[in-house]
C-alpha cells in the first residue's frame, strides 16, 4: 500500500521473493520421488527496483516480456538418485528455513515501518 | 504475487500422490498370500494440467508387476494343480515396506512444508490485524 516508500517496497520485495522461493522449495519436495525431476531454487534478492532500469509504459500490455524479472529460476546441482532425481529433503528443509526468515525478516520491517509511520502521524504505533 | 494458495495446492498434490502410492503398498501387502496376486505399482509424473500450479505431480496409470509368480508346492491347497504346485502372489515384502517408509518421510516432508507455508501466509495476516 505504501509502494512509493522504498523501505515499504524494498520490506515487499524481500517477502515476494521470499514467498516466490517458498514455492519452488514446495515444488521441490512435491517432486521428491518424481524421476527426472531437477531440482530448483531462485537466485538471490537483488538491488531494489529503483536501481534497475525501466522503460516506461503507458499500458502494462506494452512491451510485454522486457521487463527484467528480479530474480529468475535455477537448477541445483547435486547428486542424483538412480531414478534421475536430484532433490535432497534435508537440504530442501534448510531452505525452506532461509525462506521463512527471510519472509519474517521482511514482514517485521514492514511493520515497524509502519509503526514509524503511524507515530509520525500522531497516533500510538505498536 | 503468485500467493500462498498456490503452494498449498502444490504440495496437496504431493500429499494426494503419496496417499495413493501408501495405498496400493498396503494392498500388495494384504495381498501377500493370495495366489496369483501381481503386485501393483505407481509412477510420479509431473502434472502438465492447465488447470494445476505448474509443479504439481500426479500419479500414473497403476502397472502390474511383471515378474514370474512363485510356484508353491502343496498338493492339499485347493488350487494346487495335477502336479501339486499352484501359484502363489510376487509381492516382496521388504520391498514394500521399505517403500511404504520413503512414502511416509515424503508425506512428512510435504506435511512441514504446509505448516511451514501457513505459517508464514498468517504472519501476513497479523499485519492487517493490528
Amino acid at each position: 500500500m505504501f509502494e512509493r516508500l522504498s523501505l515499504f517496497s524494498m520490506a515487499q520485495n524481500m517477502a515476494t521473493h521470499a514467498a516466490a522461493r517458498q514455492n519452488v522449495i514446495a515444488q521441490n519436495v512435491t517432486n521428491s520421488d518424481t524421476p527426472g525431476y531437477k531440482a530448483q531454487d531462485l537466485t538471490a534478492l537483488s538491488q531494489p527496483s529503483e536501481a534497475t532500469f525501466q522503460m516506461r509504459r503507458t499500458a502494462p500490455q506494452h512491451l510485454l516480456g522486457t521487463t527484467q524479472a528480479q530474480w529468475h529460476r535455477i537448477e541445483i546441482a547435486g547428486q542424483a538418485d538412480p531414478n534421475g532425481n536430484t532433490v535432497s529433503l534435508e537440504e530442501e528443509v534448510l531452505r525452506s528455513v532461509d525462506a521463512a526468515r527471510a519472509h519474517n525478516r521482511a514482514l517485521t520491517i514492514y511493520q515497524s515501518s509502519l509503526g514509524i509511520l503511524r507515530s509520525a502521524l500522531g497516533r500510538s504505533g505498536g | 504475487m503468485a500467493g500462498f494458495s498456490q503452494t498449498f495446492d502444490i504440495l496437496a498434490s504431493g500429499l494426494r500422490a503419496q496417499a495413493t502410492r501408501l495405498r496400493h503398498v498396503s494392498e500388495n501387502i494384504a495381498n501377500t498370500d493370495t495366489p496369483g496376486y501381481r503386485g501393483k505399482t505407481v509412477s510420479f509424473m509431473p502434472d502438465y494440467r492447465p488447470d494445476v500450479p505448474e509443479g504439481s505431480v500426479r500419479t500414473g496409470q497403476v502397472q502390474l508387476d511383471q515378474s514370474t509368480l512363485p510356484r508353491i508346492y502343496d498338493p492339499a491347497h485347493p488350487m494346487a494343480n495335477a502336479d501339486g504346485y499352484y501359484d502363489g502372489s510376487n509381492v516382496n515384502l521388504m520391498l514394500e515396506l521399505a517403500d511404504a517408509r520413503e512414502a511416509q518421510r515424503s508425506y512428512e516432508a510435504s506435511l512441514k512444508m504446509f505448516e511451514q507455508t501457513r505459517r508464514m501466509s498468517s504472519a501476513i495476516m497479523e499485519i492487517l490485524k493490528r
